[in-house]
């Protein structure tokens, strides 16, 4: 029979050491945690991918940095009368384009002259916009902040507001550590959110990775892409980069595109090639959102190109042969560069 | 003198004064050994006095380059109360004159000597504090010109979001076309063609290809020389006439041009003219 005395001391031996295991536990989640957010990737370079233009440099993606620009991105402060965002033209579903939108609207209801382009893979483009206007990623939300069909901001007005806010102050300061709140911080904030906007996996990805196949209408519309289409929308971004006519128009009065950038008359109706990742998602389609579908797309490339004086080479002698059989093949590969894992990835969504 | 020789040389001076005078008592020379005295004296309470005392030893100081903004003779006023004749003999009044000088260096003769690190500085009429820009940690020695570029590098063009004079907030800047904006002149005038009578010449571009360069050196000779060391006053005293971006290379005139807003083209004739606009008022040494 156990005297009292050791009893106790049993007892208490006991309760230490389940207090113990307790503290361990516990500690032992929270270096869970932590591990997590170390372990967090936001940036990386997809297999077959080039290197990136924007490097972070000076602005490493943190977890503060990159939940501060989400929150700036969906934040309408931004704007003139706090009704538009930069999400509100720029939605997660239609890959970052403004879904079913030839144009968008900005404040009081001004209607702009471009088609709101989609956003995945930023880092890798030299500049922005169909005309190439923006040279440098964290440049870039100063243009829809500014134009006064659009945010029609004040970068100093913004910042301001910035300022009175709640929660603003403390968020720049974990993200930079500092609550001034600065141009600089705040772009940075953005372009960490908006670099890491990866789009890299498709079905066509798998397919190139062999962790997918391709139905015989998809490996035809693949050669054919190939043939016709590649020059331009070179893999593995699905563009070149470069500035091109494309026969839309005989004149470019009503928009010169490049030409405004550089000031060069041969640039005059020369646009962006976009990238053709998550094309069935980003309609309507070209700089000024005419077309309304794919079909329309595949037939101006077949029987609508009109001749004007900086015609691109490619189209110097008039369109590409596809009939109709092999138009629903490219369509059918076009389908295959949907990245559904990006429209749904609940990193970029609008936190609640 | 350091202030114990000062003492030291004093009492000395006294001492001597007080057992000469027992000695030569009733001899002329007592008096022009007084005169000599009092002489040192003051000598010595008068190197107490002195308001720019030079080092022994060069040490760097502090230029100060300071821009007055006129019209012609007049100081430059953007209440908008005050009428300005420019070349063409056409009436304007100024609303906003902002521009950007960088690269600031300090030349003796033919020698660059001093080249301001980081540089950058928005002039701003309607901010007088920007009109007086600080040089500091100027090396010791003698200059006799300042060199400066009107605008900003292309480098600095294509670097991204940045802090301080080149801050996008400042809207000196090309949202959509990047880029900053170098020379900002507003204002109005009877002969724009502006329903409501203004001129705006926002003039920039950084790109040497396709000729839309408009960043311009400007050199100011001091016509003498200005000593930097320590805490002398080395102050660039100089006058910017505006009326000079109508005419000072190209004529131009508001009936033709009310608004410029972009590189290239015209924007080169601006800052042909604005580059000239400098003068020396002083310097201060």
């Amino acid at each position: 029979m156990m005297q009292p005395g050791i009893k106790n001391k049993e007892m208490k031996t006991n309760r230490l050491l389940i207090s113990f295991a307790l503290l361990i536990l516990i500690g032992f989640t929270a270096c869970k945690k932590s591990e997590e957010s170390v372990g967090q990737v936001y940036f990386y370079i997809p297999d077959g991918f080039p290197e990136p233009v924007y490097k972070f440099q000076n602005n490493p993606i943190t977890s503060e940095g990159f939940e501060l620009g989400r929150k700036l991105f969906y934040d309408p402060v931004l704007s003139l009368d706090s009704t538009i965002s930069c999400g509100s033209c720029h939605q997660q579903y239609a890959a970052f384009s403004h879904g079913d939108h030839k144009l968008s609207h900005g404040i009081n209801g001004l209607l702009g002259n471009r088609n709101s382009p989609p956003m995945f893979n930023i880092a890798w483009f030299p500049n922005f916009m169909w005309d190439g206007g923006v040279n440098h990623l964290e440049v870039q939300p100063l243009a829809p902040i500014t134009n006064p069909v659009e945010m029609g901001e004040s970068m100093s007005n913004v910042l301001l507001k910035l300022k009175r806010s709640s929660t603003y102050p403390n968020m720049f300061k974990q993200a930079f550590g500092s609550d001034t709140i600065t141009t600089q911080a705040t772009m940075r904030a953005m372009a960490q959110f908006m670099g890491a906007m990866i789009s890299a996996n498709s079905k066509y990805d798998k397919y190139l990775k062999g962790d997918a196949s391709f139905s015989t209408l998809e490996m035809n519309g693949l050669q054919l892409f190939r043939t016709h289409c590649e020059s331009c929308h070179k893999e593995p971004l699905l563009t070149d980069m470069s500035f091109r006519n494309n026969g839309l128009d005989a004149n470019f009065n009503a928009d010169p595109g490049r030409a405004l950038i550089s000031t060069l008359p041969q640039d005059s109706g020369l646009f962006r090639v976009p990238s053709l990742r998550n094309i069935v998602l980003t309609y309507p389609y070209m700089h000024d959102g005419r077309f309304k579908n794919l079909n329309d797309v595949l037939n101006h490339y077949t029987s609508g190109i009109v001749q004007s004086a900086t015609i691109d080479p490619m189209f110097a002698s008039g369109g590409i042969t596809l009939n109709a059989q092999e138009k629903s093949e490219v369509i059918a590969f076009l389908n295959t560069l949907t990245d559904f894992t990006f429209i749904s990835n609940s990193r970029f969504k609008e936190s609640q | 003198m350091f202030q114990s020789e000062q003492t030291i040389y004093y009492s000395f001076v006294l001492s001597n004064f007080i057992k000469s005078f027992k000695k030569f008592k009733m001899y002329k020379p007592k008096l022009i050994f007084a005169l000599l005295t009092v002489l040192s004296l003051s000598i010595v309470a008068c190197k107490d006095d002195d308001e720019t005392p030079t080092p022994a030893t060069p040490t760097a100081g502090t230029v100060t380059l300071e821009m007055t903004n006129v019209a012609g003779t007049a100081n430059v006023d953007e209440t908008g109360a005050t009428s300005y004749i420019n070349s063409s003999g056409e009436s304007f009044t100024v609303e906003k004159l902002k521009y950007y000088i960088s690269n600031v260096q300090l030349y003796n003769v033919d020698a660059l000597v001093y080249t301001m690190p980081e540089s950058y500085f928005l002039i701003d009429e309607s901010d007088q504090a920007s009109t007086k820009l600080e040089i500091p940690n100027v090396p010791a020695g003698t200059y006799t010109s300042v060199r400066f570029t009107l605008g900003v590098d292309s480098a600095r063009n294509v670097s991204g979001a940045q802090n301080g004079a080149l801050d996008p907030a400042n809207n000196m800047f090309w949202t959509w076309s990047t880029g900053y904006i170098f020379y900002k002149l507003e204002g109005k005038s009877p002969s724009s063609t502006q329903t409501d009578s203004s001129f705006v010449y926002h003039i920039g571009g950084f790109k040497d290809g396709n000729n839309t360069n408009a960043t311009r050196e400007v050199e100011i000779d001091f016509m003498g020389n200005m000593i930097v060391n320590g805490s002398r006053e080395a102050e660039i005293h100089l006058i910017a006439d505006v009326l000079k971006v109508f005419s000072a290379q190209h004529t131009i005139s508001i009936a033709n041009i009310n608004l410029q807003m972009a590189a290239g083209g015209n924007a080169l004739k601006f800052a042909d003219n604005y580059s000239k606009m400098f003068t020396l008022d002083h310097i201060h040494n």
